[in-house]
C-alpha cells in the first residue's frame, strides 16, 4: 500500500526536476478545478482525476478535494466521486475512512440511488473500524422501501460477513436475508440467495439451509427472478435433499421449463438439480418410465448447448462428459452431435473426442471411424494423436469392432507420418494387451517402422511388444539388439521395458540371447545410476541364476487383461461432480475442496496455522486415505470389548496400542454435548519420553463428513510419563470430508485419524468407530402425521430389523426409555398396544441427523421378556445399520 | 463470485480492470502482474487458450474473446463456470451497446461509462443489471460514439465479430434520458429483426451429405421509442422436436426463448409477445438436424494425369431457387505441401460477379472467390497442379477438405418465417419502421475428398 503512495508524490524521487514541477503543476490545475465553481468544470475534473487513476497515476493526495465534491445534489458528479472512492477502498482504507461521515449522511439521502452507493461502497472498506458505522445504514437500507437499496444491501451483509462475522451474527442479518427471500422484487430475492449461499460456503455453516418453507419460497421465487436469480435459486435447490422420490419428482417438475431458457448457465443449473434428484427417485416401475421421460427432456437442451459460443460450448462438453458416464442414455443417439467440426477451437475439438469415444457403440461404430480416420489427417498434432489414440480405444472397449480398428491403425502406419506411427504403436499395445494372442499378424507391419520411433512412449511400446511375442519374430533379438546399442542415452521407461523384453526374449529362446541378457544386466545393475532399473536388474539376475522356471512364471506370467476404464471417472467422485454440474469443480473433473483453497473466513486465525492446516489438507485429500491408511490395523472393532475408563457417556474403546504411538495409549470415543459433536480422548502416557502437551489432530475422509474444528489439541494439564489425562476435540460436519459413498454397501463406522505428537514429533494413526447417536441433530422431531407418511412412503427393502437381547431390567420400562432416548436425541412419536397380544407394545421414534437424514424406529417391547424387536426405516439405507447399532447401544447400555 | 474484471487488448494491454473482492490476499498491488502473466498463458496456447484454466496463483481465470479483445476474470472460488462466461458475454454486449461497436479505442474513450456500468452490472462480484434497457435508469456518463468502420477493422477478427445485421452504432441517445423522461424526441422509431440461420454441412467426397444442422436464432435490435409491445408470429404450422411432425411442416428439434418473451400464445398459434429492451438481444434460439436442402452441393473431383500432375476439378451447384444468391463466396482448396506448381482457370456461369481463383502458397491452398452465385447455376474451377515428387495416397490425402464460406441474403432453410411483426402502439404519428431480414451463412461448409 505504501508504494503507491510514493510513487506520484515524487519530491525526492529520481525524477528529473522538471518532471516532477511538472507533476506537481498538473495536480495543482487539478485541485484548483476541483474547487472551480461551475458544476461542469468540477465534472471534469474528477473525470480526469479519474483517468489518472486508472492508468496506473497515484492521485491519493487529491483525496480530500475530491471528496468535497460530495457534498452535492449532482448525481452524476456524485457518482463519480464514488467510482474514486471505491477504487481507494479497496487500496488505501485508512483515506477512505475519512469519508465515512459522508458515507453516513449519503446513507440516509432521499434519493436511493445515493442511499444504495452508500452501502455499497462502505461495504468494500475493509477496515474493522467502519464496520461499526456500517451496521446501523445497513439495517436501515435491508428494510428499504427502494428494491435497488435492498438489493445492494443485500450483498452487503456478504461482505460483512467476510470481514466480521460475529456482527453479523449479532444484528440478525442472516434472518433478514431470509425474510428477503420472499421479497416482492426479483433481484432482491436473487442477491439475497446469492448472498446466503456466499456465507454458507465460506463459513461451513448451513445457513442456507433449504427447509420446507424456504423450499416453497424458493420454487415460488424461480419463476418471476432474474436469470442470474435463477442459476442462485437452482444452486441452491441442488444442495437439498429432498425427502423422498415424490418430493423430489415435484421439484423437478418445476424445475424442467428452465431446460428452455435461452441463458446456458440457468439451463445447466437446471439439468444439475434434475441429475441429482433423479437418484433420488428410485427404480419401481413408474419412476423409471418417469426417468426415462425425463431422459429425453434432458437431451436436446444439452445438444443445443453445442451451438452456442466455443467458449460455453467448452464448458458444456467437460459436463456432458460427465453425464454420459453417469446416465449413458441421455445421449446415446446423439453421437453425431458431438463430431467436430471444421472450424472448432482446438480445445471444443479435443472435448469432442472424449465424449465421442464414450457414446462409441456397435451401432455407430463404422460412422465413428470413418470420422476419426478424417480427423487423423488433420494439421493439429496433438488433435491428431488424440485422434489415433482413440481409434485403440474404440477397439479395446468394443470387441466386435477392434478388427475393423486395428485395419484402419494400420492404413494409418502407411501414411509414414511420424507421429501418427509413434502413436499408433502406443495404442496398439494396447490392443494386444487387451486381446492377446489375437492380432500378432500385424507385428510385421509394427517392425517395418521401427526407425520411425523416436519418442520413449512409442518405443517402449514397441519393445513390449517385441518382448512379448519374441517367440514369433525371426529376429526378436536382432531387432532387441539395435535397441540395446544406445541403451544408455534410452529414457528410464524405455530402458525398463528394454531389460524386461530381453528377459522375456531369454527365457524364450536360451540359445542365442545369453550373451545379450548377460549385457543387459550389467548395464542395468552397474552402469545405471536408477534405482528403478538396478533394482530389476537385481531381481531378474537372482531369479534366472537360481530357478529360471521360477522366473518363467514370474516373467511369462498371464497379465491382468485391461479394461477400458482408463479414463472413467470412479464413481463416488462422479456423484460428486454431478452434483457440481456448471461449476468450474466440473470442468477441472476434481472435487471443489482439491483446488479450491480453504480460507479462514474472517476469523482472525494466525498465518502459521493456516498453511499448516492447507498443507495438511492436501496430504489427506491425495488419494482417499493412502496416507492414513490403516490396512489391516483395526484393533478394536466390537464396542465395549474394554471396560469404559471414563465415566461420560462416550462408549470410550482402547483405540490405540503404546506400541504404536511410541508410548501413548488412546482411548476414544463420540458424544453430543450441547449440539457439538465430540471426540473425547483419554490419553495414557504410558512410556513417551515427555509430557504430552500439544497434539495435532487429523482426520481421514469418512462417511459423514467429520472434521475437526480446530487441528490443535491441548492436554490441560500436560500428561506427564506414566499418568493419563483427557483431551477433547470438537468435530464440525463438512461436505468436504465426506467420504464417496456407494450406494448399497453400509457406510463404515470407521473415522480415521492421525495425531501427532508435538513435543515429540511422533505421528500415530488409529481408526475410531463413530457412534451415530452422537451425530443425530436436536432438532428432529417430527410431525406424528408426517412420521406416518414417511413410514409408509419408504420401500420396504430399505427396512432393517433386529432383535436385542439381554437389556438390563430398568431399560425394560417404555416411560424410562423415552425420556432417556430423547437425551439421546430419538425423539418419540408414538406408543400403541399391539392387538390381539396381550403384554405387547410398540413404540415409535424418529430421529434425524445433522447432515439430515432420517431413520423412522419401530421398538416392540413385550412384558416379562429381556429383548425388543427393533424395525428401523430410512431412505439412507446405507446408514441403517448403524443406526440400528445405534438403538441397540443404547438399549443396552445406559 | 469473481474476484475482479478485466478487459485486455489484442497486445496484452489493461484496458479495464475492476477489482471486486481480495482474495489473494494483499491489496490488488500486484494486479497487473498477475493479468500479465494471464496473458501469456494465453498466447502460449496459440489463441487456443481453454476458456477456464487455474493459473499458479490459485486463482482460476475464465475468459472469452470478443473482436479481438479478451474480456476476463479470475475468482478463487469454485463458481459456476457456465454463469462467469455468459456473464463476460453479457458484458461484453452490454458494452457494445452503450459503445456502439466493440474495439480498444471505444472502450479506452468512454472507460468512466464503463467503469460505471461495471459498478451497476457487478456487486461483490455477483451479477446485478446487466440488461442494457434496465440500466439507462442507474448510469448517467454520456457515450463518446467513435467511428466504428476506421480505426477498428484492422483489430476485428471476422470469425468473432457478431453476425449483426445493423452496423450503425447503437444506443446513440440511450442515455440522456435516464429516468428522467421519456424518448419522443426526433429519434428514428425503427426495429431491426434478423432471421439468421448458421449452417453446418458435412459432404463426403461423392456429395452425400454425412451430417448437417442449421443453428438458427432470431435477433432484434429496437431503437423503437416508449419501447411498445410487440408480437411476432410464426409459422402456424411450426413443429417443436423431431418426430412427432407430419410431413413437410417447417420442423425444429429445440427452441429455446429469451425470458422476457411471453409464451402464452406459443403453444396454441405460435405467437410470442415481448417487449423489447433496448439494444441488441436474441429473442430465441432454435435448432435443425438432418432433413434440408442445402443451398450449395459440392462436386469435387480428382484426377491424376500423370505420376505429378493432379488435375482438381470443383463444381459447385446452387440449389436454392432462382431469385435468391450466395453472396461473397470463397472455397479454399488446401494442397499438398510439394505442390510445386497449381494454375486455376475459373469457368464461370452468366449472372455471377467478379471471380477468380488462385493459389496462395503461403497458406498452402486455392483461394477461389466469388462475389454471387445466383441460384440454380453452376459454377466450375479447374486446377492443373504439378507436384514436386511422384503422387502417394499420402500426397492424395493431403488435398482437401472443402471448405466454403457464403451468405444468402434474404432466403433461409430451415423455412421457419416471420408472420408478422405487430407493434401495439396506437399514439398519433407513430410510426414504426420494421426491418426484417433472412441471412443464411455458413458455419462449417466442408466437403471431404477422402
Amino acid at each position: 500500500m505504501a508504494k503507491g503512495k510514493d510513487g506520484g508524490g515524487g519530491g525526492n524521487s529520481n525524477d528529473s526536476k522538471y518532471f516532477t514541477t511538472q507533476k506537481k503543476g498538473e495536480m495543482h490545475e487539478l485541485r484548483m478545478e476541483l474547487h472551480a465553481t461551475e458544476k461542469h468544470v468540477k465534472v471534469d475534473a474528477v473525470k480526469k482525476v479519474i483517468a489518472s487513476m486508472t492508468v496506473g497515476k497515484d492521485v491519493s493526495m487529491l483525496f480530500t478535494d475530491v471528496l468535497n465534491c460530495v457534498q452535492t445534489g449532482n448525481i452524476e458528479l456524485k457518482k463519480l466521486v464514488y467510482l474514486y472512492l471505491i477504487n481507494y477502498a479497496k487500496t488505501q482504507p485508512e483515506l477512505t475512512l475519512l469519508a465515512v461521515n459522508t458515507f453516513v449522511k449519503d446513507s440516509a439521502d432521499a434519493n436511493p440511488l445515493i442511499r444504495a452507493l452508500a452501502v455499497r461502497t462502505m461495504g468494500c472498506i475493509r477496515v474493522d473500524r467502519i464496520t461499526e458505522y456500517l451496521c446501523e445504514p445497513l439495517g436501515r437500507a435491508l428494510r428499504d422501501d427502494d428494491p435497488y437499496v435492498r438489493k445492494t444491501a443485500a450483498v452487503c451483509v456478504a461482505k460483512l460477513y467476510d470481514i466480521a462475522p460475529e456482527l453479523v451474527a449479532e444484528r440478525g442479518f442472516l434472518d433478514t436475508l431470509h425474510d428477503l427471500i420472499s421479497d416482492s422484487n426479483p433481484s432482491v430475492v436473487a442477491n439475497a440467495v446469492a448472498a446466503l449461499s456466499e456465507i454458507a460456503e465460506s463459513s461451513g455453516k448451513d445457513v442456507m439451509k433449504v427447509s420446507a418453507a424456504v423450499l416453497q419460497k424458493l420454487l415460488a421465487a424461480l419463476n418471476e427472478c432474474t436469470e442470474w436469480g435463477q442459476v442462485f435459486i437452482l444452486d441452491s435447490l441442488a444442495k437439498y435433499t429432498p425427502a423422498d422420490g415424490r418430493e423430489a419428482e415435484g421439484i423437478i417438475e418445476r424445475v424442467t421449463p428452465r431446460l428452455q431458457h435461452a441463458n446456458s448457465a440457468v439451463v445447466m443449473s437446471a439439468v444439475k438439480v434434475i441429475l441429482s434428484y433423479m437418484e433420488l427417485m428410485g427404480s419401481s416401475n413408474i419412476r423409471s418410465d418417469a426417468i426415462r421421460s425425463l431422459t429425453r427432456k434432458l437431451a436436446p437442451p444439452l445438444v443445443t448447448l453445442l451451438n452456442s459460443e466455443p467458449e460455453i460450448q467448452y464448458v458444456a462438453l467437460r459436463n456432458i462428459n460427465l453425464i454420459v458416464q453417469k446416465r449413458p442414455h441421455i445421449l446415446e443417439n446423439e453421437i453425431k452431435v458431438f463430431f467436430c467440426k471444421y472450424n472448432d477451437p482446438i480445445y471444443v475439438k479435443m472435448e469432442k473426442l472424449e465424449i465421442i469415444i464414450k457414446l462409441v457403440s456397435e451401432k455407430n461404430i463404422d460412422q465413428v471411424l470413418l470420422e476419426l480416420k478424417e480427423y487423423s489427417t488433420e494439421v493439429d498434432v496433438d488433435f491428431v494423436r488424440k485422434s489415433v489414440s482413440a481409434i485403440g480405444r474404440c477397439a479395446v472397449k468394443l470387441e466386435r469392432a477392434a478388427e475393423r480398428c486395428i485395419g484402419v491403425l494400420l492404413e494409418l502406419i502407411q501414411t509414414k507420418v511420424n507421429y501418427v506411427v509413434q502413436e499408433s504403436v502406443i495404442v496398439i499395445k494396447d490392443i494386444f494387451r487387451r486381446y492377446p494372442n489375437r492380432y500378432e499378424s500385424i507385428i510385421a507391419t509394427l517392425c517395418d517402422n521401427l526407425d520411425t520411433l523416436d519418442e520413449p512412449l512409442a518405443k517402449a511400446s514397441m519393445i513390449w511388444i517385441i518382448g512379448e511375442y519374441a517367440e514369433r519374430i525371426d529376429n526378436a533379438d536382432e531387432l532387441l539388439d539395435t535397441f540395446l546399442e544406445t541403451f544408455e542415452e534410452e529414457d528410464p521407461a524405455v530402458q525398463l521395458q528394454l531389460l524386461t523384453a530381453t528377459v522375456k526374449c531369454f527365457l524364450k529362446n536360451p540359445e542365442d540371447t545369453q550373451d545379450m541378457v548377460q549385457r543387459v544386466l550389467d548395464l542395468a545393475t552397474e552402469e545405471s545410476d536408477n534405482p528403478d532399473l538396478r533394482d530389476r536388474g537385481f531381481i531378474y539376475w537372482r531369479l534366472l541364476s537360481t530357478d529360471p522356471e521360477a522366473a518363467k512364471m514370474v516373467v511369462l506370467g498371464d497379465k491382468p487383461v485391461i479394461e477400458d476404464d482408463t479414463f472413467r471417472l470412479d464413481p463416488g467422485l462422479l456423484n460428486v461432480l454431478i452434483g457440481q454440474i456448471a461449476t468450474l469443480s466440473s470442468v477441472y473433473h476434481k472435487p471443489p475442496e482439491a483446488f479450491v483453497v480453504r480460507r479462514a473466513a474472517g476469523i482472525s486465525a494466525d498465518d502459521d496455522e493456516e498453511d499448516d492446516d492447507d498443507e495438511n489438507y492436501e496430504d489427506g485429500d491425495t488419494g482417499e486415505g493412502d496416507l492414513l491408511d490403516m490396512g489391516g490395523m483395526n484393533i478394536n472393532d466390537s464396542r465395549g470389548a474394554t471396560a469404559s475408563v471414563y465415566e461420560t457417556k462416550s462408549p470410550m474403546n482402547k483405540v490405540c496400542g503404546a506400541e504404536k504411538s511410541n508410548g501413548i495409549e488412546v482411548y476414544a470415543g463420540f458424544r453430543q454435548v450441547n449440539g457439538t459433536i465430540r471426540m473425547e480422548m483419554q490419553m495414557n502416557n504410558i512410556s513417551s519420553p515427555a509430557e504430552i502437551q500439544g497434539l495435532a489432530i487429523q482426520l481421514n475422509k469418512n462417511s459423514f463428513g467429520l472434521s475437526p474444528t480446530s487441528q490443535q489439541i491441548s492436554c490441560n494439564p500436560p500428561i506427564a510419563p506414566g499418568s493419563s489425562g483427557i483431551a477433547t476435540v470438537e468435530l464440525v460436519v463438512t461436505p468436504n470430508m465426506l467420504a464417496p459413498q456407494s450406494a448399497n454397501q453400509p457406510a463404515s463406522p470407521q473415522v480415521q485419524i492421525a495425531i501427532k505428537n508435538m513435543q515429540t514429533g511422533t505421528v500415530f494413526y488409529f481408526a475410531v468407530d463413530f457412534n451415530l447417536e452422537a451425530l443425530f441433530s436436536q432438532d428432529g422431531t417430527m410431525e406424528r402425521s408426517v412420521f406416518i407418511e414417511s413410514w409408509k412412503s419408504i420401500d420396504d427393502r430399505n427396512e432393517l430389523y433386529g432383535t436385542v437381547s439381554d437389556i438390563p431390567p430398568e431399560n425394560l420400562d417404555i416411560d424410562t426409555v423415552i425420556n432417556k432416548f430423547k437425551a439421546n436425541n430419538i425423539f418419540f412419536i408414538a406408543r400403541r398396544p399391539v392387538p390381539n397380544a396381550e403384554g405387547q407394545e410398540v413404540v415409535y421414534f424418529f430421529m434425524r441427523t445433522i447432515t439430515q437424514m432420517e431413520f423412522l424406529a419401530e421398538l416392540t417391547f413385550k412384558q416379562g421378556v429381556t429383548a425388543c424387536k427393533i424395525c428401523l426405516k430410512t431412505e439412507n439405507s446405507s446408514y441403517g445399520l448403524l443406526a440400528k447399532q445405534a438403538i441397540e447401544y443404547l438399549l443396552r447400555d445406559f | 463470485m469473481i474476484s475482479n474484471f478485466f478487459v485486455l487488448s489484442p497486445r496484452g494491454d489493461t484496458i479495464i480492470a475492476k477489482q471486486y473482492r481480495n482474495d489473494r490476499g494483499d491489496a490488488g498491488a500486484h494486479e497487473r502482474s498477475h493479468t500479465e502473466a494471464f496473458f501469456r498463458k494465453v498466447k502460449f496456447w496459440d489463441d487456443h487458450a481453454p476458456p477456464a484454466f487455474m493459473m499458479p496463483d490459485g486463482l482460476t481465470y475464465l475468459h472469452v474473446k470478443r473482436n479481438g479483445l479478451i474480456f476476463g476474470c479470475a475468482t478463487a472460488r469454485n463458481v459456476s463456470a457456465v454463469t462467469v462466461i455468459e456473464l463476460l458475454n453479457t458484458i461484453a454486449r452490454v458494452f457494445k451497446d452503450y459503445c456502439g461497436t466493440l474495439s480498444e479505442e471505444a472502450i479506452r474513450k468512454n472507460f468512466i461509462l464503463l467503469y460505471e456500468l461495471l459498478d451497476e452490472m457487478m456487486d461483490y462480484g455477483y451479477p446485478q443489471i446487466t440488461r442494457t434497457q434496465n440500466l439507462k435508469s442507474c448510469v448517467y456518463n454520456e457515450p463518446i460514439i467513435v467511428d466504428p468502420i476506421g480505426n477498428t477493422s484492422k483489430m476485428v477478427n471476422p470469425k468473432t465479430a457478431s453476425a449483426s445485421a445493423v452496423h450503425k452504432p447503437v444506443i446513440s441517445s440511450v442515455n440522456a434520458n435516464g429516468r428522467k423522461s421519456d424518448s419522443s424526441g426526433p429519434q428514428k422509431n425503427e426495429i431491426f429483426v434478423d432471421i439468421l440461420e448458421r449452417l453446418n454441412v458435412l459432404f463426403s467426397a461423392n456429395g452425400y451429405v454425412l451430417n448437417s444442422t442449421i443453428d438458427g436464432c432470431i435477433q432484434m435490435k429496437s431503437y423503437l421509442a416508449g419501447n411498445p409491445q410487440l408480437r411476432l408470429a410464426l409459422n402456424e404450422d411450426l413443429v417443436i422436436g423431431k418426430n412427432n411432425g407430419q410431413y413437410g411442416a417447417p420442423t425444429v428439434d429445440d427452441i429455446n426463448f429469451n425470458d422476457i418473451v411471453n409464451l402464452t400464445e406459443f403453444e396454441s398459434a405460435r405467437t410470442l409477445s415481448f417487449v423489447p429492451p433496448d439494444g441488441e438481444f436474441v429473442v430465441l434460439n432454435y435448432r435443425v438436424t438432418g432433413d434440408f436442402t442445402t443451398p450449395f452441393r459440392i462436386i469435387p473431383s480428382i484426377e491424376e494425369v500423370d505420376s505429378k500432375k493432379l488435375e482438381i476439378t470443383v463444381l459447385i451447384r446452387a440449389d436454392m431457387p432462382a431469385n435468391h444468391f450466395g453472396a461473397n463466396v470463397t472455397v479454399e482448396i488446401p494442397l499438398p505441401k510439394c505442390t510445386a506448381v497449381a494454375s486455376c482457370t475459373v469457368i464461370a456461369s452468366p449472372g455471377s460477379g467478379a471471380t477468380s481463383a488462385e493459389f496462395i502458397r503461403a497458406d498452402g491452398k486455392i483461394l477461389w472467390t466469388l462475389k454471387k452465385i445466383p441460384g440454380g447455376t453452376e459454377q466450375t474451377m479447374r486446377c492443373k497442379v504439378t507436384l514436386s515428387q511422384s503422387c502417394t495416397t499420402q500426397i492424395r490425402r493431403e488435398i482437401g477438405p472443402i471448405n466454403m464460406n457464403f451468405e444468402i441474403p434474404m432466403f433461409n432453410v430451415s423455412n421457419l418465417q416471420v408472420r408478422y411483426l405487430r407493434i401495439a402502439e396506437n399514439m398519433v404519428g407513430y410510426t414504426p419502421y420494421r426491418w426484417v431480414r433472412y441471412v443464411t451463412q455458413s458455419s462449417s461448409y466442408v466437403c471431404r475428398l477422402n
